[in-house]
């Protein structure tokens, strides 16, 4: 991506050169400045390149931009250490030995981008009821968003369309590596049993309210662009998730033989969309089935169609005992474990199997 | 500085050699040995933690690593230092080429040897943000390591899948762990994190000179509450701290409290619960902790997300009961004073025994020595 990146800007012209002395000129190739009509020492002078040339951004009291310098074909060339930027400017500056007026030249980096592209393009939980101890939510945007805004962008209001604080962990964006999905954590504090947050303000989520999830257009993308529009949806509060994922529940639905059917796991309550993607496996005769993965009835149904037609024969679904539901309950393992209720049950191992037949 | 590393000293000979069985202790040759020189690969720059010999560790959450850097940075300061650097963020757009609010600071630490401040970086706020590598020198210059070839190990903290996808939806590679925080102690690069999917996760003490074939050792957090309810409990910031002789953590958690945690516990594989000895109370963590002694008392500073910079009073440390259930008021456990004379602090490190470095303000983002209250 990187690659691409600079590869694009190496191309892209830039315009508007002011030239404000003669005659030596400094010029632009291949994305690095070039002193002309000036023979360079051949050793560095004492209080190096810079002392001679130098690139500046903008037009304050700043440093000089990183980079490198070389004597190439009797020139001195500065090769800038980073790309250019969309709608910075470069002032080259360069101060021939013995004269008094530096040569200066301005350069404008690539246009800016203008039009907004990016949109929300679904929040995980699908559903329209939040448990009361809704532990994450996933915000998926159709392109790569800029960080550092979540905390001003995302709002979340009451049924009279009062602004909640403290709903989320303060301070935290987590995203993934293309920055188009954002994990925001309600505050756990809030959720965690015993806690002062959890006593004296309860959970931001509260069983009978009604909630709007509001995200602002103005969200600029990763160039730096809004989005095209904003985004809301509308949440219940439903009751508090205690008890963890239990496959025994599960109901498996089995394709036929020689079809490319899928095969469906129903769950009786929804679960964590992230983690669905990819702690479910089959495992059949022919060893691991591999196929596409699609998630359904708001993350209450998983499905794998295979690449090729099922085998008739014994498979079985391995479950990673890290598999969440909204709460963060694991498999065997609620989110919060009361250590004086017995009933719960440790599991230590890291998958579950459930056996399934392909007739 | 000095009182920590004394303390790290005791610590490596009452607690971690016989606690920490997989700990490899720093032998006597320098730290820098066993890094080599080249292009150092980092795809981000996020928490900084200083080892011995002036090596800067770097946390990598987008390429999974963490980076030992040699940053050659070992003299002494000749005199006390006083940074106040106005507008760091704008000085580092001018070294990258870009304009200031594509600036983010991610971490602050000080090289303990030779005080100058540490910055790490990013270029660019979306997927292809480049991560920058900063010195803030005592007469405030701003420059810009160069990894291009500099001494430097690296280890992955890449874990196998626990299951390995089943299809090929092409939106399954989402999963990230970030770096919060890391601490070097006694030979271990300590690192915490968070994942973007699943709640649990771990602590992973790595020794170093890093060694490709271990990733460390990995164990749960945990904490509880009211003696009843249990949960593992992601470390959002944490710093090495001693009490009576033996080795503690200090340890935030993302669920508000802040804990102690025995170095004696942290043994592979192990289920830690940490004790709560203070709960700062909601819509709040905690980003970085300095502990120090002022006048003969223990104290702690914090540095918070929404209430501004406390000080904990932390003498006696080892007499606070932990607080097993919530008190009506919103903060519960050692006493502590709000310290209003810095505001915006966004990073905090220790500078030496009197003096920190904070970093303040969101743009123009400034930053100054402020002496330890």
């Amino acid at each position: 991506m990187r690659r691409v990146t600079l590869t694009a800007i190496a191309v892209l012209p830039l315009i508007r050169m002011t030239v404000i002395a003669e005659p030596v000129s400094i010029q632009l190739e291949g994305g690095a400045f070039r002193v002309a009509g000036w023979n360079p020492p051949r050793a560095e002078p004492s209080k190096g390149w810079p002392s001679v040339f130098a690139v500046y951004v903008g037009s304050g009291d700043v440093p000089p931009l990183s980079g490198s310098y070389a004597v190439e074909k009797g020139a001195l060339v500065f090769h800038p250490r980073f790309p250019f930027a969309p709608g910075v400017q470069y002032r080259a500056v360069f101060h021939p030995p013995g004269a008094a007026a530096p040569v200066q030249k301005i350069f404008d980096g690539p246009p800016r981008e203008v039009s907004p592209a990016a949109r929300v393009e679904q929040v995980y939980p699908s559903a329209d009821v939040l448990p009361s101890n809704q532990l994450r939510l996933y915000i998926v945007f159709s392109g790569p968003m800029s960080r550092g805004e979540a905390g001003t962008r995302i709002h979340v209001r009451d049924d009279k369309g009062k602004a909640l604080v403290g709903v989320f962990l303060p301070g935290e964006e987590l995203w993934d590596p293309g920055f188009r999905r954002l994990t925001m954590t309600f505050d756990p504090g809030r959720i965690k049993r015993g806690l002062v947050s959890n006593e004296s303000i309860g959970p931001p989520i509260v069983e009978g309210m009604h909630y709007t999830l509001e995200i602002d257009g103005d969200w600029p993308d990763a160039r730096g662009v809004r989005m095209v529009e904003g985004f809301r949806k509308a949440y219940r509060g439903g009751p508090a998730q205690r008890n963890p994922p239990d496959p025994a529940q599960w109901k498996v639905t089995a394709p036929k033989a020689g079809t490319s059917a899928a095969v469906a796991v129903d769950f009786p309550t929804p679960m964590n969309y992230a983690l669905l993607q990819r702690m479910i496996e089959v495992s059949g005769p022919g060893g691991k089935v591999a196929g596409s993965v699609a998630i359904g009835k708001q993350e209450s149904e998983w499905l794998l169609t295979p690449q090729s037609p099922w085998r008739a024969g014994d498979y079985k679904l391995i479950v990673d005992t890290g598999l969440e539901d909204l709460a963060g309950n694991r498999i065997g393992q609620p989110f919060d474990v009361d250590v004086f209720d017995r009933v719960t049950q440790r599991i230590t191992t890291r998958t579950v199997s459930l056996p399934f037949a392909v007739r | 500085m000095k009182r920590k590393r004394v303390l790290i000293r005791v610590a490596a000979g009452l607690c971690f050699a016989a606690a920490l069985a997989y700990t490899v202790v720093a032998d006597s040759t320098s730290a820098t040995a066993s890094l080599t020189s080249g292009k150092a690969q980092l795809m981000s720059a996020g928490a900084l933690a200083f080892g011995p010999d002036g090596v800067l560790f770097v946390g990598d959450s987008v390429g999974g690593a963490v980076v030992a850097l040699d940053t050659k940075d070992s003299a002494a300061p000749r005199s006390a230092v006083n940074i106040n650097v106005q507008g760091v963020d704008a000085k580092l757009a001018a070294l990258a080429g870009v304009t200031a609010d594509q600036i983010m600071v991610n971490d602050v630490k000080v090289n303990p040897i030779s005080k100058n401040v540490y910055l790490s970086a990013s270029r660019g706020r979306g997927p292809d943000a480049m991560p920058l590598i900063a010195r803030v020198n005592a007469s405030g210059d701003v420059s810009l390591l160069s990894l291009d070839n500099i001494p430097h190990s690296s280890v992955s903290l890449t874990d196998a899948p626990a299951a390995s996808p089943a299809g090929t939806n092409p939106r399954q590679n989402q999963r990230m762990s970030t770096i919060t925080d890391m601490n070097y102690v006694n030979g271990n690069v300590m690192v915490a994190g968070l994942s973007n999917e699943e709640w649990s996760s771990a602590l992973r003490s790595i020794p170093f000179p890093f060694k490709t074939a271990s990733l460390g050792a990995t164990l749960q957090i945990w904490h509880s509450s009211h003696g009843r309810y249990e949960t593992q409990s992601p470390v959002r910031t944490f710093v090495p701290y001693t009490i009576q002789g033996q080795q503690y953590v200090l340890a935030a958690y993302t669920c508000t409290p802040l804990v102690k945690i025995p170095v004696s516990d942290l043994k592979p594989g192990a289920k830690v619960k940490g004790v709560t000895i203070a709960d700062l109370g909601a819509g709040n963590q905690p980003l970085d902790m300095v502990p120090y002694k002022k006048n003969g008392h223990d104290f702690i500073l914090v540095a918070n997300t929404s209430f501004g910079v406390v000080k904990l009073k932390a003498d006696n440390l080892e007499t606070y009961k932990p607080i097993d259930s919530p008190t009506v008021t919103d903060v519960a456990g050692v006493p502590y004073d709000s310290i209003s004379s810095v505001k915006n602090v966004q990073h905090l490190a220790q500078l030496d025994n009197t003096s920190a470095v904070v970093l303040t303000g969101k743009g123009p983002v400034n930053i100054q020595t402020i002496a330890l209250p």
